[in-house]
């Protein structure tokens, strides 16, 4: 099999206009553990399962490597809603990561409204690798949620 | 750094199937403006063995300091295209691959939205990229000595799987004698096997045979710390003294004969044994043992009987001491066993004639309390015996699982006692009855015994005393005759096997057994690399079950730990910059792995490569930002949030 240009077997797009195609609507960035919840949003591919398209995943070995300012830069640089997802209690890769990231996020939970950021545009969850659907239920909840509220002050 | 390296991205159709979503026309010209001015090549299948070769040729032409690939997801390829960059001789931690077939193609069916979402995450790991540095994987040399802790059958079976191999293997055992439990069962299930004469052969091999050179045992020896990691393990051992120079005594037992202190029988769970002795006739390595706390000698008191009655000078060793060994290996295989429950339920307190499984087990044996005879505490045969199964296990008060070896053990007792005891009563009381295996069914259908059902031990008294004894069962009102009552007691995790749990700082399950890694396809591996697991440590079973993982966690140490090849440390993990390191301690406490140490003449953490695992919850936790996560940097990270967000 010889490297060939895409063209030649290219499907028929409703839009070849890259202007229209490149804005998005609300931006969610999600922090996903490499052995869970990163596996897990890798099932939910594998499965077909939906997936919101303004959910862009940033993939990390460990939720508890995920820091605390991490999350508000995302707030800061434009991020409508984060997600951290971790292993299940119990089923952390790296025996306790995921309850530090507990810890963080439950500081954060009481952080954010204090800089003006509603407390349901951050959730902290589990999704193991086996759990493609939750993943998919998890995030689109999150979605239409964070949808679902107007837009960050100081956002806009 | 230059922020602007020369960065090749290569698109991955994936036969097509990202392409049904994704159009990479589009995504190259959403990217040209990127500031990295990539180049792009677009691939029918990256993986290919083919492309991977064309690629080499175009990375050796085009010279990128970075590469990004987007195609499935890097737990499936990144060693793949890590190794692409070493052949066309670019740092593999250059790489940054973008997971567009898992996370994009496949779960976003628009593809105008599939096609956008994956150039915001191609830009992204192009800000990403630029921040990654060259890493450089670690070799260590391996250790190939592999520690065996616990000499049952499991043990032993590791150890002379190990010896064969031409290992050298350190065989460490709490007890002054091995052979575990089984070596004291006078007979096996199903078939009534004699557990001494399948065992001995094998401790005499451990002790005496051709491989027994490769084997170093200690008895009396417990594990008191362990540092290291896979491939280099340091473990401290406490060895208590024998009192017995085994270069000298020849365990004639003469000094047992003459000794006038006696201790409790633990071993029998019965009678009595001599300050200077051993358990039972059979008893491997075979020489006594001294109870320093029994000894009159030892207590300081006059008492030279046993050094009197000796027939080879020198072989008491009263001067014999606590020793500490240092034991260096690459692998640890816990073999620590487990051991029926003890404690007798407050319906059956105090009363004679009832027995555990263990206890009924030593009376069956020749070598045992009674020489084998089944005998009541006043020295007569019962006339009628109750086998309660099921006494502590699927019970929410006691054990909730079904411990799995006791109903063929009480199938066997059965068996026996009315072979032995003539016109004997015989009843079981039952739960449930769990006899698998494909020769254990012979058991049931030999059975003569009656059998009543209960339904927990709640519904049980007992009622009477001597021949006129009852179990009287509410559920259905029957009393049954129960001169002897033998109790059926869950099977828990040796005493040993708690201690070693914390002293590895392995993981337990609810029953307290060691965590397998997986509990189906990796039943012998713990969850920490290098640490293996054999026999009962890991839950209830039987002597087969026992040889079968002794073997298996053999072949683990065997495959995992070959002769000549390095250990590879992974580059990816946590360091400190000691100019901004405080001093603080906050990482020593966050670190699951116990891999950052407290450096006292710098005042600073030191992290140990080898024993990280790159989790990056100290980098995180750092106050001072002073830990740097290779491959998961802040800077790195920073980068992708900017990305995905612009």
């Amino acid at each position: 099999m010889s490297c060939q240009s895409y063209s030649t077997t290219h499907p028929t797009y409703p839009t070849n206009n890259v202007d229209a195609i490149a804005g998005v609507g609300v931006k969610i960035v999600a922090f996903l553990c490499n052995w869970c919840s990163y596996a897990g949003a890798d099932k939910a591919g594998a499965n077909q399962l939906p997936v919101p398209a303004e959910l862009t995943t940033i993939r990390v070995m460990c939720s508890g490597r995920v820091e605390p300012t991490m999350i508000l830069e995302c707030f800061q640089k434009g991020a409508d809603g984060v997600l951290v997802l971790a292993c299940h209690p119990g089923d952390c890769h790296y025996k306790e990561g995921n309850l530090r990231a507990y810890c963080r996020a439950a500081l954060l939970e009481r952080l954010v409204p204090q800089l003006g950021v509603d407390p349901r545009r951050f959730r902290f969850d589990y999704v193991s690798a086996a759990e493609a659907d939750r993943f998919s239920q998890i995030t689109n909840e999150f979605v239409d949620q964070v949808r679902a509220l107007a837009v960050i002050p100081f956002n806009n | 750094m230059s922020s602007r390296a020369r960065t090749a991205v290569i698109l991955c159709t994936c036969s097509g199937i990202i392409a049904e979503r994704i159009d990479w026309e589009i995504v190259q010209r959403l990217l040209a403006v990127h500031p990295t001015k990539p180049v792009f090549r677009v691939d029918q299948l990256a993986c290919g063995a083919d492309n991977l070769e064309q690629m080499e040729v175009w990375l050796k032409e085009e010279k990128p300091e970075r590469v990004v690939v987007a195609a499935c997801s890097p737990r499936d390829h990144e060693a793949t295209f890590r190794r692409l960059l070493i052949g066309a001789g670019i740092n593999p931690y250059f790489l940054q691959m973008v997971n567009v077939r898992e996370q994009v193609a496949w779960v976003t069916t628009d593809p105008v939205q599939a096609t956008a979402k994956s150039a915001r995450l191609l830009s992204a790991a192009l800000d990403r990229v630029q921040r990654q540095e060259p890493l450089v994987a670690r070799k260590v040399p391996l250790r190939t000595e592999v520690v065996i802790i616990g000499a049952g059958p499991a043990g032993m079976q590791a150890a002379l799987t190990l010896a064969r191999a031409g290992r050298k293997v350190t065989l460490i055992e709490k007890e002054p004698f091995i052979g575990g439990l089984p070596v004291r069962y006078e007979e096996l299930f199903p078939n009534l096997e004699c557990g001494p004469c399948l065992l001995e052969p094998v401790m005499g091999e451990l002790l005496h045979g051709h491989e027994s050179e490769y084997v170093d045992l200690l008895t009396l020896a417990e594990v008191t710390s362990v540092k290291g990691t896979f491939g280099n393990w340091t473990l401290t051992v406490k060895q208590r003294p024998r009192f017995i120079n085994p270069d000298l005594c020849i365990g004639c037992m003469a000094c047992a004969a003459v000794c006038p202190e006696h201790r409790p029988h633990a071993w029998n769970a019965a009678g009595e044994l001599a300050a200077v002795d051993a358990p039972f006739a059979g008893a491997l390595p075979n020489f006594p043992h001294i109870d320093p706390a029994v000894c009159l000698k030892l207590k300081g008191e006059e008492c030279n009987a046993c050094v009197v009655e000796c027939p080879v000078e020198g072989s008491l060793a009263f001067d014999d001491t606590i020793r500490e060994v240092t034991i260096e290996v690459g692998a640890i295989i816990v073999a620590t066993g487990a051991l029926e429950k003890q404690d007798v339920p407050a319906a059956f307190a105090g009363l004679a004639d009832v027995h555990t499984g263990y206890s009924f087990e030593r009376l069956l044996a020749m070598n045992g309390p009674t020489s084998g005879e089944i005998l009541k505490a006043d020295g007569s045969p019962p006339q009628s015996v109750a086998i309660v199964h099921c006494a502590g296990s699927l019970d929410t008060n006691e054990v909730p699982y079904c411990s799995g070896t006791c109903c063929r053990a009480a199938l066997k007792y059965a068996h026996i006692a009315t072979a032995k005891v003539e016109g004997v009563e015989l009843t079981r009381l039952v739960r449930e009855q769990v006899v698998p295996g494909l020769d254990a069914d012979s058991q049931l259908h030999h059975d003569h015994s009656a059998v009543s059902r209960y339904s927990g031990l709640g519904a049980l008294s007992v009622d009477g005393v001597g021949a006129e004894r009852r179990i009287v069962c509410q559920d259905n009102g029957q009393a049954i005759a129960a001169e002897m009552i033998v109790l059926m007691r869950p099977v828990v995790p040796g005493e040993g096997t708690s201690k070693i749990a914390e002293v590895l700082e392995l993981d337990t399950n609810a029953g307290g057994f060691l965590a397998q890694l997986h509990s189906l396809s990796a039943s012998c591996a713990s969850n920490m690399k290098g640490i293996y697991l054999a026999g009962t440590s890991r839950g209830p079973g039987d002597i087969r079950e026992a040889f079968s993982s002794g073997t298996a966690a053999a072949g683990l140490a065997l495959s995992d730990l070959v002769d000549g090849r390095d250990l590879v440390v992974d580059p990816q993990v946590a360091v400190v910059d000691a100019m901004r390191c405080s001093g603080c301690g906050t990482c020593l406490q966050v670190c699951p792995y116990k891999a950052i140490s407290w450096n006292a003449r710098d005042r600073i953490a030191d992290v140990a490569d080898i024993l990280c695992r790159g989790c990056g919850t100290c980098v995180a936790a750092c106050p001072s930002g002073a830990i740097t996560g290779q491959g998961f940097s802040r800077a790195m990270l920073r980068a992708e949030i900017g990305g995905v967000l612009s």
